[in-house]
């Protein structure tokens, strides 16, 4: 309301206007210098040596496993319940949890898990196989029990545990992806004597079997978690984690200069190159789960065929999507747009999971190449006109390239786009607008580029079905999830055929194979995998586990490893933050007493000896 | 309180020009209208300007009051229909970089009342509203009207303590530069008070933050206490302040200017006023002139402006709370758009408009009590 008065009052400022400057400078410079010091002159209460503060700024509903699907509450569940299978750190496969081995019958339909034996939840209670039975149940009978994760269960044809150390999972259809990932597992005990369990806030004094527990939550202030002894793998070193809310990303940074949080996420790479230098600021540039990149329009149409939206003619022919992205340069964009924190991207598995992402080596791989474009565009009929843009039957060649104006990287990754294409012949209109305009036209198909990013789970299965023809919604948003909008029966016949493969290697290579027809069809040009930026306290903390453990990133990991192996630093290193110590303080108090009372004293004589005009 | 005649005070319009050099006592009450960026000040006052003609006070105050309410329908009005028209369904962005089944969006849709025809929706928000239920968070899954009572209490310490300050400030400094204006306190005063007033909010709360938080590490960078203090002992009260400052003197800053011109421009027109120069020959010396005599005139017309800025000032917090992590309402609007939260937002929004609303309407009935010429009309 305050911040943009058009400053009417330039002529009161006429004469003298450089003094009034300089004087309204060391003015404010006083005026700030003096009121701070005065009330900082307590110091803070030291902070405890074995809490890591990490600073977040997510929404919170609530931390009911069942119903809440925001970023904060739902990492908070991977340190808080164990699920019945793992996904390790090193590259995200599949490792043991509260099953500690697993068989499936030969076509991969029947699943049948060994519980590890005497677990107990954080509570004392036994942990046994009936927990995750009544868990998966309550999801598959339950529409409000299955708002954060029904699609993990939608194939579930019956749970059963038959004995208190065995778990059986029939499904309907046959999947080679290890059933019993990411599904947290609550205690039957306690969740079954409340009344409506999807109401249940679960926001203290939580009861499971992950490496923390949720101890309380105050809404926009902070979340506390607390070390759980009975967690199978031992006791974590930390005492506790504690989230406390920053809204702004740049007060963020202040905080960890400042030491009042130990652990960041999320950095731009602005954000991240101020942090170089920073003192007892450990940074963490890690490999990313990401993909960012560029969706172009292949004529969306719903999962009957039906077409909608305004999307060009002209890019529903491959051979102008495979021109496009042969006019783009992305081994500049990732070096001047990501400034180098982003790693070299093929299709939309990242490389963080080696096994899934399409190999760079693969034959259908092509890089930028004008002149391949140029011929590209000449097959497909597209003739340079005199201004330089093609035209075909009379009509200019020109796109849509639909961006997030809030967002830099996709703003200058526009910027770089637009004169790549004029020099293959394309009119891009940039339209730069607000992320929710972005979401809005893209569902209904109303555009012919956009800039979209995904973050992808260990196992490529998901990812790889919202690719199918099958998957796509309608203009209404209805009926499915779709990554391009695009249908390929071929894809799909790789789709289903890696869904159901259990030997992991022939898995592989059908999924390489998908990807391999996704790339040369080009529904989408991926850009880079972003690199996930952090920073810690290097005089607090130590021993953080990444996901990969070869240069991943420490939050947001699909496990628990990225805290729950932190360990405090010794006391000597820990101490001498960048404070003074109670003498400095009264000095600079005294000081400002003096300069305040001395310029009030001046202020006044001036006062009496002055004139009447 | 009765004051010698003098020219019609236009306290939201003077401008804050410099009397020429060669023309020292020119009064300055130039017309032209510096505050018409603050939005509530200019409409206020410039029905305050005309006392109406023979009206009694009751149909003075009618009048006023059916103006607010009509404010108040078309708030209420456009609070539902504005957030509606805006591009983005909560729904889908939700589902959007998430595994959902077309089952579980559509679950999303019925627990959110989305799924129902917009007239029905209108008509629940129009009951709702008249029964004091705003409706169901989407985010924090709670009663808005529960939410937005928990977060008052921070905003208005946040932006009671600042416009307490922001005042004083503003009132004294405006009055001593009047006082001995063209003297080079009066420059720097003056000069100091619009420069911080041209700066953005968040610009300098940033800047404010960059110093005293991540770099000298004198104030804490966010958040209202500590986690895990007791905001009632006396190491939480201290704790509190410290989280307090940095905010606080973004607010002030920015808006202190606005007293300090309003509060100069009403003393200069007060100071070549004969009563002056008759507490002056009953030999009162310069400074009981002011303060006995000039202030007490200047500050009538002060007080009305003052009024009409505080709702501003509650409006101006959402940029400071949204920068310091300030847990109020300002930051809850901030994250509610983020969300897009309808329900918040409309609460929020609703609420906002209606603390504007009610300041001018007591700027309104304040002015009429206490100027004479408009009560006694």
């Amino acid at each position: 309301m305050f911040t943009h008065h058009t400053s009417r009052r330039h002529g009161t400022l006429r004469k003298g206007w450089q003094r009034c400057l300089a004087g309204a400078a060391a003015l404010a410079l006083a005026g700030s210098l003096a009121t701070a010091p005065a009330q900082a002159a307590t110091s803070e209460a030291p902070a405890d040596d074995n809490v890591l503060r990490i600073a977040t700024d997510g929404f919170v509903d609530s931390f009911n496993p069942f119903t809440s699907f925001y970023l904060v509450p739902t990492n908070t569940f991977r340190y808080m319940y164990e699920n019945l299978v793992a996904n390790d750190a090193k590259d995200g496969s599949v490792t043991e949890g509260l099953a500690t081995e697993w068989t499936t019958d030969s076509d991969g339909k029947v699943w049948t898990y060994t519980m590890r034996p005497d677990m107990k939840w954080s509570d004392d209670e036994p942990l046994t196989s009936k927990d995750v039975a009544w868990t998966y149940n309550q999801m598959m009978e339950k529409d409000e029990m299955a708002v954060a994760n029904g699609s993990l269960v939608e194939n579930f044809e019956k749970v059963e545990a038959p004995d208190e150390s065995t778990l059986v999972i029939t499904l309907k259809k046959p999947q080679a992806n290890n059933p019993g990932q990411e599904i947290p597992v609550v205690p039957e005990h306690v969740w079954s004597k409340i009344d409506k369990p999807s109401d249940f806030k679960n926001d203290e004094q939580s009861v499971g079997s992950g490496p923390f527990q949720l101890e309380s939550y105050e809404a926009n202030k902070s979340i506390t978690l607390k070390a759980n002894p009975n967690f199978w793998r031992g006791k974590p070193k930390l005492d506790e984690i504690q989230y406390r809310y920053y809204t702004n990303s740049d007060a963020q940074v202040q905080a960890i200069r400042s030491g009042e949080v130990d652990f960041i996420t999320g950095l731009s790479p602005d954000q991240f190159t101020a942090l170089e230098g920073a003192k007892n600021v450990e940074l963490n540039d890690g490999h990313g789960r990401r993909f960012n990149g560029i969706s172009i329009n292949p004529g969306v149409a719903d999962a009957k065929g039906k077409e909608f939206g305004t999307g060009n003619e002209a890019l529903k022919d491959k051979k102008v999507r495979q021109a496009i992205r042969a006019g783009i340069d992305t081994e500049t964009l990732r070096k001047q747009v990501m400034q180098d924190y982003a790693q070299p991207a093929t299709s939309f598995i990242p490389a963080v999971y080696p096994t899934w992402a399409l190999k760079p080596d693969n034959k259908v791989i092509s890089g930028f190449d004008v002149s391949k474009a140029k011929k590209l565009l000449d097959d497909a009929g597209w003739k340079e006109g005199s201004d330089g843009i093609r035209e075909k039957d009379g009509k200019k060649l020109k796109l849509r390239f639909l961006t997030d104006a809030d967002n830099p990287i996709e703003e200058n990754t526009a910027k770089f786009i637009k004169p790549w294409m004029k020099d293959i012949g394309i009119d891009l209109d940039n339209e730069s607008t607000d992320v929710d305009t972005v979401s809005e036209r893209t569902t209904k198909g109303d555009y012919d580029m956009y800039f979209s990013a995904w973050s992808i789970n260990p196992d490529p299965d998901y990812q790889l079905s919202i690719n199918t023809c099958g998957q796509r919604p309608d203009a209404d948003g209805n009926g499915g999830t779709s990554q391009d909008g695009w249908c390929n029966k071929e894809f799909d016949k790789l789709y289903q055929a890696q869904h159901v493969e259990l030997d992991k290697a022939k898995r592989a290579e059908l999924v390489q194979k998908a990807l391999a027809i996704h790339y040369e069809e080009a529904p989408s040009v991926t850009l880079w995998y972003p690199n996930q930026l952090e920073a810690s306290r290097s005089d607090r903390f130590d021993n953080f586990t990444k996901q990969p453990t070869d240069g991943g990133g420490i939050a947001n990991q699909v496990g628990y490893w990225g805290y729950a192996s932190v360990e405090p630093v010794s006391e000597e290193d820990a101490a001498g933050g960048g404070g003074l110590g109670a003498g400095g303080w009264i000095g600079i108090a005294a000081a400002v007493i003096v300069v305040l009372g001395g310029g009030g004293w001046l202020l006044s004589r001036r006062k009496k000896s002055d004139d009447r005009e | 309180m009765s004051t010698p005649t003098h020219d019609d005070p236009q306290p939201g319009e003077s401008r804050p020009e410099d009397p020429r050099p060669g023309d020292p006592a020119a009064p300055d009450a130039s017309p032209e209208n510096s505050t018409a960026a603050s939005a509530p000040g200019s409409v206020g006052t410039a029905d305050m300007d005309e006392p109406p003609a023979g009206g009694s006070f009751a149909r003075y105050l009618l009048g006023k009051i059916g103006g607010a309410a009509t404010s108040m329908v078309l708030v209420i009005l456009l609070g539902f229909f504005a957030f509606r028209m805006l591009p983005g369904d909560p729904v889908l962005k939700i589902a959007k970089e998430r595994p959902m089944s077309p089952a579980q969006i559509a679950e999303l849709y019925r627990q959110y009342g989305l799924d129902k025809p917009v007239i029905v929706q209108f008509w629940d928000y129009l009951v709702g509203i008249v029964t004091g239920d705003l409706g169901e968070s989407y985010v924090y899954r709670k009663s808005v009207s529960s939410l937005i009572g928990d977060y008052l209490g921070p905003t208005l310490l946040l932006t009671a303590t600042a416009a307490v300050i922001a005042i004083a400030l503003g009132l004294w400094l405006g009055q001593l530069s009047a006082w001995r204006r063209n003297s080079l306190f009066d420059k720097l005063a003056s000069s100091t008070s619009l420069v911080f007033w041209s700066v953005p909010t968040f610009w300098l709360g940033l800047i404010l933050l960059m110093i005293f938080g991540g770099t000298l590490q004198w104030l804490p960078t966010g958040g209202m206490i500590t986690p895990g203090l007791d905001p009632w002992s006396p190491a939480g009260i201290i704790d509190v302040i410290k989280h307090l400052i940095l905010p606080v003197i973004s607010l002030v800053a920015v808006v202190y200017a606005q007293f300090l011109m309003v509060m100069r421009a009403s003393l200069l027109e007060e100071m070549n006023e004969d009563y002056l120069t008759t507490a002056r020959a009953k030999g009162l010396n310069e400074d009981e002139v002011r303060r006995r005599h000039a202030v007490p005139n200047a500050l009538l017309p002060t007080v009305t402006v003052v009024f009409l800025h505080i709702g501003g000032l509650i409006a101006g917090a959402v940029t400071v709370e949204a920068v310091f992590s300030w847990p109020g309402l300002g930051k809850l609007t901030f994250e509610a758009i983020r969300g897009p939260d309808l329900p918040l937002l409309q609460g929020t929004f609703v609420v906002f408009s209606a603390i504007i609303i009610l300041m001018n309407l007591a700027a309104d009935i304040v002015y009429r009590f206490l100027d004479p010429r408009v009560r006694r009309a």
